[in-house]
């Protein structure tokens, strides 16, 4: 039987990233054929095979490493690398949103009344539910870290009660956004403020659920087991997120719900 | 006359002195008892203050009154430049007939 001589991990062929690539395509002309022509087969088509090579791409890494031991200290390394520059990359797609704003409000033009909010906007109190938002994701902060440091301490009991508590409060969050969204006021087609209020509130709750899914799969991998008290970098990789969408969170408030009421 | 001496400093290197002995393996970098502070941290701190806050809303919200603000058909606003791609295309994707005017005014007037 051949062994190899490193510690890497040379990955055997997979479809998953042609299929990706091609959910891809599926997804973007997809979305054209729904604007412009009213159809929505392309776009369904997109997104259930985007849906399907995420859960067999990322379940094939969970079998790699968890089940096979191709998780060495040097691939982990890796991957903490690759999780550091994707949320690096995300943190770049927030700052053209935040960009877009400030270029906005800074300087208000003669066709939104020269003021921010522009005329006939009436924005969010900051101190009523923004605020609860607020609290709740720095609340999930502080959960989040419990079941890390419960983790490392081979508590598995506690663990899954931060973990589940972490979920419940981001999805309260979502659904405290929700009903703000279907209370304001203004809309997305409400000037300029409209348009960088949603789209930038809009790609944060995106984050918020992608944020809770994968803490949920985590919750599931405890369940089964799947993580050690010194290996599970999955478990970090989701924390690494979830912090990320907290700090995503507060510029969002500052600048948004507070500075620009 | 240097060799007992060495050996004697040796062998004072060789013992691991045992209170310095942690029992953790790579990786894992908590001390012992700091899930305690954040369990402690989550329930007397955190979600004390999402209580807080969730009482703040509901000691300002104030439902039924509802003096929304007259319509004005302002350019800038409920822009239509291409119809949405939903229902009649002319409603957004969270819209609230209440709160919500059309580029013609509120719904129910």
């Amino acid at each position: 039987m051949t062994h190899q001589m490193h510690a890497y991990h040379m990955v055997n062929p997979s479809p998953w990233p042609l299929t990706g690539a091609l959910s891809a395509l599926l997804m973007t002309s997809g979305l054209i054929m729904w604007f412009h022509f009213n159809s929505l087969m392309l776009l369904i088509l997109g997104l259930a095979t985007n849906t399907l090579t995420m859960y067999q791409w990322w379940r094939d890494i969970i079998r790699e490493g968890t089940f096979q031991g191709h998780h060495t200290p040097i691939v982990q390394k890796g991957l903490r690398y690759g999780m550091i520059l994707f949320i690096i990359s995300e943190v770049f797609f927030f700052a053209g949103f935040f960009w877009a704003f400030y270029h906005s409000s800074l300087a208000p033009t003669p066709e939104l009344g020269g003021c921010w909010p522009p005329t006939g906007i009436y924005p969010l109190n900051p101190m009523e539910v923004p605020l609860l938002n607020t609290s709740v994701l720095l609340a999930s902060g502080v959960s989040i870290t419990w079941a890390h440091h419960s983790l490392l301490e081979g508590n598995r009991k506690q663990m899954l009660q931060a973990l589940s508590i972490t979920i419940m409060l981001g999805i309260y969050f979502t659904l405290l956004q929700m009903s703000e969204y279907f209370e304001t006021s203004f809309t997305i087609s409400d000037s300029v403020y409209g348009s960088t209020f949603f789209m930038a509130t809009g790609f944060h709750g995106l984050h918020v659920i992608i944020g809770s899914t994968f803490l949920t799969i985590c919750f599931f991998r405890q369940l089964k087991f799947h993580f050690t008290s010194n290996h599970h970098f999955g478990f970090e990789a989701a924390a690494w997120y979830w912090h990320f969408v907290d700090v995503v969170w507060l510029f969002l408030y500052v600048s948004i719900y507070w500075w620009g009421s | 006359m240097a060799s007992p001496a060495a050996f004697r400093v040796s062998r004072l290197l060789a013992q691991s002195h045992p209170r310095l002995r942690r029992p953790m393996s790579s990786g894992a970098h908590g001390e012992e008892g700091s899930a305690r502070m954040w369990k402690a941290l989550t329930y007397f701190v955190a979600l004390p203050g999402v209580g807080v806050s969730m009482l703040n809303v509901f000691l300002k919200s104030h439902h039924g009154e509802h003096e929304r603000p007259e319509f004005i058909a302002f350019p800038h606003l409920r822009i239509r430049t291409k119809p949405f791609p939903w229902r009649d295309g002319n409603h957004t994707l969270f819209h609230n007939p209440h709160v919500n005017p059309l580029p013609t005014g509120y719904e129910d007037e």
